[in-house]
């Protein structure tokens, strides 16, 4: 394999403080002991992904998902890290679901209205579509604070606080 | 944020161990996760047993992983991994026990 042997092994210090962090304080630790231990955990790991694998290929497939690594958890009669586990999964799931609705702001979409000539209200509109961007990024900003209009009008002076509704059966 | 980091297992690692398995073809981000956990509730489990089997309270040697590999079903994929030390003297006398059987 390409792989240098050191990126087969989990970086010395984690193992370490988890190892720490399973024993009472003051109790030494050998050098031999946490390179066997953080041998044994390569293993694991690859013991692990060969068990998941095999769940995942039963199922026709080619990816392996989280339920193939708890199913391979049960094979290996690792039973009690399952909970854990399980917790661990709904955490990161639900931490998914936060960062995606950060990314995705609300509906709607920032479409600028065109308005007739005649229409009397045309001198508010900033005919900026040379810089459309700033346009739609003015327009996002209003959304986000006036849900409720579909529609938006790029004021320049703000001194009328609440955009208009361009309503075009106004005039005949 | 530096004591959180250092408790975790870097996943890049973890995936690199996890791909340098012929057979895997993909591993969902998901799975990345549970994996790199996994390991770290082994490493946990590991030196806790081994620690509380072992007769020195003071220190965790390398003879009480070995111990714990040899003593529990579970942990026979290690066998090889975490052997028990034998002195030479012992594993030629093995040897000659082995020739004299055959």
């Amino acid at each position: 394999m390409a792989e240098r042997p050191e990126d087969l092994n989990l970086p010395n210090a984690v193992v370490t403080r988890i190892i720490k962090d399973a024993i009472p304080d003051g109790v030494s630790v050998s050098k031999e002991a946490r390179l066997a231990i953080s041998k044994a955990a390569s293993v694991f790991v690859l013991y692990a992904t060969s068990c998941s694998n095999n769940f995942a290929l039963k199922n026709k497939r080619k990816t392996i998902n989280a339920q193939d690594v708890l199913s391979a958890m049960e094979d290996m009669e690792f039973e009690q890290f399952i909970e854990p586990l399980q917790q661990c999964q709904e955490a990161f799931r639900l931490e998914k679901l936060e960062k995606k609705k950060e990314k995705t702001p609300k509906p709607p979409p920032p479409t600028v209205v065109r308005i007739d000539d005649d229409d009397k209200d045309v001198e508010e509109v900033s005919d900026s579509s040379d810089d459309g961007g700033s346009t739609k990024k003015k327009v996002k900003d209003i959304n986000d604070e006036y849900e409720d209009f579909q529609i938006t009008v790029n004021h320049d002076n703000d001194d009328d606080d609440s955009p208009q509704i361009i309503d075009d059966d106004d005039g005949d | 944020m530096a004591e959180k980091s250092l408790n975790t297992l870097p996943l890049s690692r973890v995936k690199t161990i996890m791909k340098s398995s012929p057979e895997v073809s993909s591993i969902s981000q998901e799975a990345l996760h549970l994996t790199g956990k996994a390991t770290e509730l082994f490493i946990q489990a590991l030196a806790k047993f081994s620690y509380q089997q072992s007769s020195s309270k003071s220190s965790l040697q390398y003879k009480d992983l070995a111990e714990i590999v040899n003593s529990e079903d579970t942990l026979q994929f290690l066998h090889d991994i975490v052997p028990r030390k034998i002195k030479a003297k012992q594993y030629l006398k093995m040897l000659r026990e082995q020739d004299e059987d055959d």
